[in-house]
């Protein structure tokens, strides 16, 4: 609001005012004068008083610029909040389903193979996960049962885990033309992979991690972390405490800049897809 | 090989704590405290899971790896404008303003440059791309023209659109957007993060800046709240051709940037966060710093030597 409406707002406001102290004589007179006070604030406010600094012009410089940006960031954000909520809603809807699914799928580690197909609509209350329990802290005790990794599970997903691990991602990329895994649009051309639960081992220089895809409709639907038999208890994946523990630095909560390479994720996410694709 | 270690510092019962590959790393969403109440976590799950629904959409759109996302759809049309979904019209517009804000230091065009220097695999099967575009000399942002009313965008030349830095902070920022309700949380998405309020212990989260030439080391930590921490270094994706080689390219020059080790900034969103970072790792320190004051974001600067440049509000990290 510029200066000369906020003075006829005032001037609009003190006649207001003055109204009130003559019609309502009982309560009227305080209000009215409460009023006329603003009023005066207001227009006091509103003239240009003493030599003030131009600051409208002033900020222009530093301050046009540097809100376009980060202005510009937000209201991009907003937007595509606006526009795909309700797309995203939809997903929170399939969680239920998804999230029993992944429940119920993750006890049976030798028959990951087996097509999990139905489970419609489990109401999630049942299965409900403890809170306590992040996805890989569930599994933590079963890996320190069979703390080697390569007596892991069973045999399907062993059988060349740590050794060989560069072998079966190799063959099973050129196996299949993988242009439709994680193809979202077009009626998803089925049986590029077989619907389930499949996991896979990959290695890496902090060790062993197991992965976990669900293939739904013939697609990629998830892709976690099952096990992880990392040195630094697969912390340097969920960023928090190995990297306290490595950086000596106890202070930590997350770190800015430490990338990993997922290359051995992406081994043990092939592994698996290997299954899918037999 | 020894046997997993439990966590050292224990996330507290009432936590949430989740891990998801995506976008060609790992992405962590923690959302602290909240209580135990059955009915309460299973809405925090469900929330937990549509920011990580953001990260899908957003990557569906916007990866260059994927022969159906839309931005390849996009890309394999010159000339025409070609109405886009919401997502990819606000990344682009967005990766072209900070391409005129660098005056080009930033710019979305270099896809088919990183694609022909080897940045082609995609991430989770490992199958390569390579698009053949007709040579006609180097592209740049001012080929890319948008249409606000209409919702399109038009290239004017063959090129691919690289939104690899615009789309990973698009999608930690809706992801916190999404959160919004618990307060307190955490993203981390390959170590571009996101904080929300207060870490367990009631502090500001604390925010470890990692060392650019020792693994495990860091150069300092910062107390950060409802602020993006986007770092760049010449450390991640190494390039498999040139010596020394890594995924930042100079768009100008079509080489890797060489000036810098590692840039890091701290700002409201994590799309500008990680664009500037990016931005300010090909234009050097001393008109990096001189953008993030422009703008007013602040910014840590290592060189390969390293030597540490910072704006004010970092300066106690030098």
């Amino acid at each position: 609001m510029n200066r000369s409406n906020l003075f006829l707002l005032a001037i609009a406001l003190a006649i207001f005012g003055t109204a009130v102290v003559a019609g309502h004589p009982n309560w009227g007179t305080f209000t009215g004068l409460a009023i006329l006070l603003l009023a005066g604030a207001m227009a006091a406010g509103a003239l240009p008083l003493g030599s003030e600094p131009d600051f409208v012009v002033q900020s222009v410089p530093r301050g046009k610029i540097s809100n376009s940006l980060v202005t510009l960031s937000s209201a991009a954000v907003l937007a595509v909040y606006i526009a795909g909520y309700h797309r995203t809603g939809s997903a929170a809807d399939g969680f239920a389903a998804q999230a029993a699914r992944r429940r119920t799928a993750a006890p049976i580690v030798a028959g990951a193979v087996a097509p999990k197909l139905a489970t419609p609509r489990v109401e999630a209350t049942p299965a409900v996960r403890p809170p306590s329990a992040p996805p890989f802290r569930k599994v933590s005790p079963r890996a320190s049962s069979a703390p080697v990794p390569n007596a892991a599970p069973t045999a399907a997903t062993t059988e060349d885990s740590p050794a060989t691990p560069s072998a079966s991602p190799a063959a099973s990329t050129s196996n299949d033309q993988v242009a439709v895994p994680a193809a979202p649009i077009a009626a998803a051309p089925q049986g590029q992979y077989k619907d389930g639960t499949y996991l896979g081992w990959g290695t890496s220089r902090h060790g062993d991690i197991q992965a976990s895809v669900v293939i739904q409709g013939g697609k990629i639907v998830s892709a976690e972390i099952a096990q992880c038999l990392t040195r630094y208890s697969c912390s340097w994946i969920a960023a928090l405490p190995g990297q306290v523990i490595s950086r000596q630095s106890p202070n930590v909560d997350y770190v800015s800049g430490a990338t990993q390479s997922c290359n051995a994720f992406s081994d043990a996410v092939a592994q698996a897809l290997s299954q899918a694709s037999e | 090989m020894p046997s997993p270690k439990p966590f050292p510092k224990p996330v507290s019962d009432a936590d949430y704590l989740r891990t998801v590959a995506l976008m060609g790393t790992f992405v962590t969403i923690h959302v602290v405290g909240h209580g135990v109440d059955p009915q309460q976590t299973i809405r925090r799950e469900e929330t937990v899971e549509r920011a990580f629904e953001w990260f899908r959409r957003i990557e569906e759109s916007c990866t260059r790896f994927e022969a159906r996302s839309e931005l390849r759809q996009l890309t394999a049309q010159v000339g025409i404008a070609v109405p886009v979904s919401t997502i990819l019209y606000e990344a682009v517009q967005f990766a072209l303003a900070v391409a005129e804000e660098s005056s080009g230091a930033f710019d979305p065009t270099v896809g088919h440059t990183m694609e022909t220097r080897g940045f082609n695999q995609e991430y989770r099967t490992g199958q390569t791309i390579r698009t053949d575009l007709e040579p006609g000399g180097s592209v740049s942002y001012r080929d890319v023209r948008l249409d606000p009313g209409r919702q399109t965008i038009t290239l004017l030349r063959p090129l691919i659109l690289d939104l690899g830095a615009v789309a990973k902070g698009m999608a930690i920022d809706l992801a916190a957007r999404e959160l919004l309700p618990f307060e307190n949380f955490a993203i981390d998405a390959g170590g571009d993060l996101y904080l929300g309020g207060c870490s367990p212990n009631g502090e500001p989260w604390s925010i470890g800046i990692r060392h650019p030439r020792r693994d495990h080391e860091l150069i300092n930590s910062l107390p950060v709240s409802n602020r993006a921490v986007c770092t760049s270094g010449d450390y991640e994706r190494q390039d498999a051709g040139e010596d020394g080689g890594h995924h930042i390219l100079d768009p100008r020059a079509g080489v890797s940037a060489r000036a810098v080790a590692s840039v890091t900034v701290v700002a409201p969103t994590a799309m500008l966060a990680d664009a500037l970072a990016t931005a300010a790792f090909v234009l050097g320190p001393a008109d990096g710093i001189r953008l993030f004051d422009r703008l007013g974001v602040d910014g840590l600067i290592i060189t390969p030597t390293l030597e540490r440049y910072a704006t004010p509000g970092l300066s106690c990290a030098c």
